[in-house]
């Protein structure tokens, strides 16, 4: 009879032991990539990131997916040689993947290791600062991503025959949810 | 005075507009005459074993045709007849991460291009081991469908991004030969100087001609580059390429016109006339002509 109940108890455990925890939404977001060139300054900027995160364990797993013409740079002809230079057509996502502790949702600053595929490239960036600020139900978490164009093998573009610079930082402001 | 004569005048435009013809077709004569190149390489993986079987797609920049091909045993490949120009090169086998690396294929030339390919996540079906910082391996782990991603959204698109790699081809082309076009233009300005009033000389005249006709053929060259650059669905412009495009309805026209003034103008001064009826506006047509093809020029300039 013992055996019974603990099979049956077992058996109802599998399904609540394989769901997830917890989930978080991405509500909002801002990204804004900067360019930096001897003549000129330009940022494009992006509300269009979707992102999930998934807990369980007390570990969470985070993706976050932003179409690269999705970026507003202010300017249609900027916007489509980014759109070529970075091969967004044949690579239209950037995605991010990172893994946290659920723990961290309530500290004021995490560090990160991002995954990150962009342009057909997957690029780690290591112990990445963000801030985190929770105002009733939601976390808003900020911080820069310190992207290069030869992280992701991408071709400098050239104005008068200057390239812009190699670093292309993105600021990321975020507004998660949890479900 | 035998140069002061009509005549002489319609003598000489055979040859500019021979030395024009040959300028604006240049460029398509010497592209039908390359001969084909090839390409060849091997593909191995990160302990530099060759990787049989892999997939390699070559992919033209300028017209966006793909040619596949697969390695052998020895891990090697080769693409015979290829036309001269930009490709894209990208190498895909099972377990590996696609690696996609631009080369250049010259005519009559064989090019090597090696690929190296870096495990992926999974080879011959065995995990491997994970990456510093990549998420865990939870099946609970989040996926593109979870965000409600469409596959459309998801997939790239080969050909569209070929569309997008000629565009900027053919617009990087426009903007040099536009700053090109500049040196003639602002020469044919100056010696416009000389071209008219009463101490002018056929010579003085024949060199604005000349450099006024260089001018015009450079121009619709640059324009050429500009009409027949491919259109990208779906985008609005905006930005200073508005501006851009908004002053060639301007200097567009006035290229077009500046030249049959000056001729009638050309005429009426090689004639002993003084400039009058409508040759008399080439001037004040080729000004306002510059002007705005110099703000198109400075409007796209400051900016990558």
């Amino acid at each position: 009879m013992h055996r019974k109940m603990l099979i049956a108890f077992l058996l109802l455990g599998i399904p609540a032991f394989g769901a997830p925890d917890s989930q978080w939404t991405l509500e909002q977001s801002t990204l804004t990539y900067h360019v930096s060139h001897p003549l000129h300054q330009s940022e494009g900027v992006s509300h269009a990131a979707r992102g999930k995160g998934v807990c369980h364990a007390a570990q969470c797993d985070f993706l976050i997916a932003v179409p690269v013409k999705s970026f507003d740079s202010g300017d249609s002809n900027r916007d489509l040689h980014m759109l070529q230079v970075t091969r967004g057509a044949q690579f239209p996502l950037v995605t991010v993947r990172t893994h946290l502790p659920e723990a961290a949702s309530t500290s004021a600053t995490v560090r990160a290791d991002l995954e990150i595929q962009f342009a057909g490239q997957t690029v780690q960036y290591k112990q990445v600062a963000f801030q985190l600020v929770t105002q009733g139900n939601e976390t808003r978490i900020s911080g820069t991503v310190p992207a290069t164009l030869t992280d992701f093998k991408i071709e400098p573009p050239t104005l008068l025959t200057m390239p812009v610079k190699n670093d292309i930082p993105v600021r990321v402001e975020m507004t998660w949810r949890p479900q | 005075m035998l140069g002061n004569t009509p005549r002489d005048w319609r003598s000489g435009v055979p040859g500019v507009l021979v030395v024009c013809l040959l300028l604006t077709l240049a460029p398509s004569v010497i592209a039908q005459t390359a001969e084909p190149g090839a390409l060849t390489g091997k593909v191995t993986d990160g302990s530099g074993g060759v990787v049989a079987n892999a997939t390699v797609t070559a992919t033209s920049v300028d017209t966006g045709q793909s040619r596949s091909a697969t390695t052998a045993t020895d891990g090697t490949y080769k693409f015979d007849q290829m036309p001269p120009g930009s490709y894209r090169v990208k190498f895909e086998a099972a377990g590996f991460k696609t690696v996609e690396i631009s080369s250049k294929v010259n005519g009559s030339e064989t090019g090597v291009l090696d690929g190296k390919l870096e495990a992926g996540e999974r080879v011959n079906g065995k995990p491997q081991e994970p990456l510093p910082n990549a998420p865990s391996s939870s099946t609970t782990a989040p996926s593109l469908q979870d965000l409600g991603l469409s596959p459309e959204q998801t997939q790239g698109n080969a050909q569209e991004q070929a569309r997008l790699d000629k565009r900027t081809h053919m617009l990087k082309v426009h903007q040099r030969l536009g700053l090109i076009t500049l040196a003639p233009l602002v020469a044919t300005f100056i010696t416009s100087a000389n071209a008219g009033g009463k101490n002018t000389s056929t010579a003085d005249r024949t060199t604005h001609l000349v450099l006024g006709a260089v001018s015009g053929d450079l121009y619709f060259m640059t324009a050429y580059y500009a009409i027949r650059a491919p259109r990208i669905a779906g985008t609005e412009t905006r930005g200073p390429i508005r501006l851009h495009k908004a002053m060639a309805w301007i200097h567009g026209p006035g290229m077009l016109l500046t030249p049959i003034l000056g001729a009638i103008a050309y005429d009426q001064k090689n004639k002993g006339e003084k400039v009058h009826g409508i040759a008399s506006a080439h001037g004040p047509v080729a000004i306002v002509t510059g002007a705005a093809f110099g703000i198109a020029v400075m409007s796209v300039s400051f900016k990558f």
